[in-house]
């Protein structure tokens, strides 16, 4: 996935340091896009400054930044385009987004999510984003996904009671109805470990034998 | 100085002070939660700090909401704990792994990691925590007596010293930021320009928010923190596989000798000195310390070739220089109302969502808050002293975590963390737009620590600039005519001047060579 890392300077035409010519671009393209969407307000007098007096002002110091650039690019040799790898922010991106949908639900338009609760949009968050890097492992990472949704669930509405939707309404109709939504949380909570422990032992194992032991010996417990 | 007792007394009494709290089956509790805050806050900076790919700014900005429960004081109290303890997490990855947690730590690894491949990494990290201790016991007597007569200078200031006052600050932090000074110039005009999206305060009008309603109240600050040091760091990350040398040898004694001590005691002393002197500089001044601290006692050192190669002074200055630097930088916010970094525009972000507005009047309005503040800064101190001795072994097998499990778990975090802030999912999916903007950014060449200090001042200057406009009636020279911003002008101008001319401009190089 990665694109162009070693890539050589190149020296095709006038560029001679294409990552400030490009930098430079993205500036002046930004500036015009703020002087754009500022074009419809009154800019007002010094006296009684308008609401795109600032803005404005502000998107023309970026252009001069941004056309100051271009011409370093043009003329000074500079650094080449760095290399970017599509794997880390697509996969992230999905990831952060298949939170946000799940969290609480979200309607748009047609899409419907429903409502996962911490219970559904945490280990989704972190199995998903688990694979922005290619040495993802997946009992790894359902061991991780498990763990942590938990340890969440305890610290942010347990302890801290952070408003934030736990699980759908159908699994907490699952408990007993005596029961307390704290009860029911920390019940959640300690079936999500077991889950965990019961993953890592069942493989534990087969495991070992067949990957290299990565743990380094433990020779550097400090002493007083 | 009685005064200055009497308030350190306060401080005290607001760290140590029993608070009632409703602790669920036992009722009614009062428990000392200052305190409490303060322990928690050191042990999980350092635990964060020591993580691979976590620095500071990264750390406050994941744990700000776990703060929101608590009163001002408390959440303060908190976050600077995290602060020092991150800091230490970082000299700590320094001394054992040679990757620096954060800028400042940069010097460190040099004779630190030395010192370490020497089988002598306890007697770094010990001197390393000594001399943080004593730097901090220093700053915060100094801050103490510095604060009050500053703060009473503040509170002359108008509108139009306010805006010199800042546009100073955003001057040095370009002059004292990394890499190209027009870069940094560029990236705290984007930061003011981000700062004035949403509803525009005197006149109503909504601003380049696309009609988008989510947008009326501008950019929310801790989605754009997490999104630029939180998610862009974690993809900026994963672009290096980073190798972590974690050294072989034994950690050794912690307790240097008393040779070591003889030999660090100067340079702590001096390292101190400097690093507070420097740490006050609106702009980062504290990163100039240690890499000054260094600096002097190679030049100072009898025999100068030991350098590099494990000497004990080029741990203990740079170190002292660097506690020092990372306290006495809450002078400019704590009485300016000014955040000298990114650190301290995220301390801004925190006191704004707890509802107190920074700058000078925070010490007579909430004089509990000001002094807890600082007295929790040497409690800090001595407490990461007693944590991170005895706990060395525990932050050597962190240390080991695998970067592939921690970064599903900063995501995690930070997700939860701004989900709970105002239970919008558009700011969860906003801290992802950020992170992939800050990961552009990062790859244009950019830092984005200006364009948070921007942001945070943004809103400031903005009022400030109309203010004073509408007092001088719309005359720019009030701003040269009233002399106090003039002479801060004045010094924003050579400021700038002096860093492009090209032999300053030289030697800020080799100053930042090393990151």
């Amino acid at each position: 996935m990665h694109a162009g890392t070693d890539r050589v300077p190149s020296r095709r035409g006038p560029v001679r340091g294409p990552q400030s010519l490009v930098s430079g671009l993205v500036l002046v393209a930004l500036a015009l896009f703020a002087i754009w969407l500022t074009s419809d307000l009154p800019q007002g007098t010094l006296r009684a400054m308008g609401p795109a007096m600032l803005p404005r002002w502000l998107a023309v110091g970026i252009g001069l930044c941004g056309i100051a650039l271009v011409v370093v690019g043009l003329t000074r040799d500079g650094h080449p385009l760095e290399g970017f790898s599509l794997r880390g922010p697509v996969v992230v991106g999905i990831a952060i987004l298949c939170f946000g949908l799940t969290i609480r639900g979200f309607a748009f338009g047609a899409l419907q999510v429903p409502q996962l609760g911490l219970l559904g949009a945490g280990p989704l968050a972190i199995f998903i984003s688990g694979f922005a890097t290619h040495e993802a492992r997946f009992r790894e990472l359902a061991i991780l996904a498990l763990a942590l949704t938990s340890f969440c669930m305890v610290l942010f509405g347990d302890l801290l009671n952070l408003p934030i939707p736990m699980y759908p309404q159908v699994f907490a109709d699952l408990y007993p109805s005596g029961w307390s939504s704290d009860a029911r949380l920390r019940a959640t909570a300690g079936i999500l470990v077991a889950l965990a422990v019961i993953i890592f032992a069942a493989t534990h194992r087969r495991r070992r034998a067949a990957e290299p032991i990565d743990v380094v010996p433990d020779e550097h417990a400090g002493t007083i | 100085m009685g005064d200055l007792i009497a308030n350190l007394g306060l401080g005290f009494g607001t760290v140590f002070g029993l608070i009632p709290v409703d602790i669920p089956g036992l009722g009614v509790v009062p428990i000392p939660l200052n305190i409490l805050l303060c322990f928690v806050g050191c042990l999980v900076g350092t635990l964060v700090g020591v993580l691979p790919g976590v620095g500071p700014v990264a750390s406050i900005a994941m744990l700000l909401p776990i703060t929101f429960k608590f009163d001002p004081t408390g959440a303060l109290i908190m976050l600077a704990g995290i602060y020092y303890g991150a800091q230490y997490g970082g000299s700590t990855t320094a001394i054992l792994v040679n990757i620096p947690g954060e800028a400042t730590s940069v010097v460190t690894t040099l004779d630190g990691h030395q010192m370490a491949r020497r089988g002598r990494a306890g007697v770094a990290l010990g001197i390393a925590a000594i001399g943080s201790f004593f730097a901090g016991c220093v700053a915060t007597v100094f801050i103490a007596a510095v604060g009050a007569p500053l703060t009473r200078l503040a509170l002359i200031f108008g509108p139009a010293e306010y805006f010199s006052l800042m546009v100073m600050g955003l001057v040095f932090a370009v002059v004292l930021a990394r890499g190209s000074i027009l870069r940094a110039i560029a990236m705290i005009l984007v930061g003011i320009l981000f700062s004035t999206v949403g509803t525009d305060l005197e006149t109503g009008q909504e601003r380049m928010t696309f009609g988008m309603q989510f947008l009326s109240d501008g950019i929310d600050f801790a989605v754009l923190a997490m999104g630029l040091f939180g998610v862009a760091e974690i993809l900026r990350n994963l672009d290096h596989t980073e190798v972590r040398d974690v050294v072989k040898q034994a950690i050794g004694r912690l307790l240097p000798s008393m040779q070591d001590m003889k030999d660090s005691a100067k340079p702590i002393l001096r390292g101190t000195f400097i690093g507070g002197i420097l740490g006050i500089l609106p702009g980062n001044g504290a990163v100039l310390g240690p890499f000054a601290s260094y600096t002097i006692e190679k030049k100072l050192a009898k025999d100068p070739r030991r350098f590099g190669q494990g000497a004990i002074e080029g741990v203990a200055g740079p170190e002292s220089a660097n506690n020092a630097g990372a306290q006495t930088s809450f002078i400019p916010l704590l009485t300016l109302g000014i955040p000298p970094n990114a650190v301290m525009a995220l301390m801004v972000g925190a006191m704004t969502i707890h509802g107190i507005v920074p700058g000078p009047q925070v010490m007579t309005k909430n004089p509990s808050l000001f002094w807890g503040m600082i007295a929790s800064m040497w409690v800090g101190n001595l407490m990461l002293l007693i944590i991170n001795l005895p706990m060395i072994g525990l932050w050597v097998r962190l240390l080991k975590v695998p970067y592939r499990l921690m970064f599903p778990a900063i995501l995690m975090f930070c997700s939860i963390g701004i989900y709970s802030i105002n239970s919008l999912p558009t700011d969860v999916f906003f801290i992802g737009l950020f992170g992939l903007i800050g990961y552009a950014l990062i790859k244009f060449g950019f830092e984005p620590a200006p364009l948070l200090l921007g942001f945070v001042l943004g809103k400031l200057m903005e009022e400030n600039l109309r203010r004073a406009l509408i007092i001088s009636r719309g005359d720019m020279m009030t701003f040269i005519e009233r002399p106090v911003s003039a002479v801060l002008l004045v010094i924003a101008i050579v400021m700038l001047a002096l860093a492009l001319l090209p032999s300053i401009r030289k030697s800020r190089e080799e100053v930042f060579v090393d990151d």
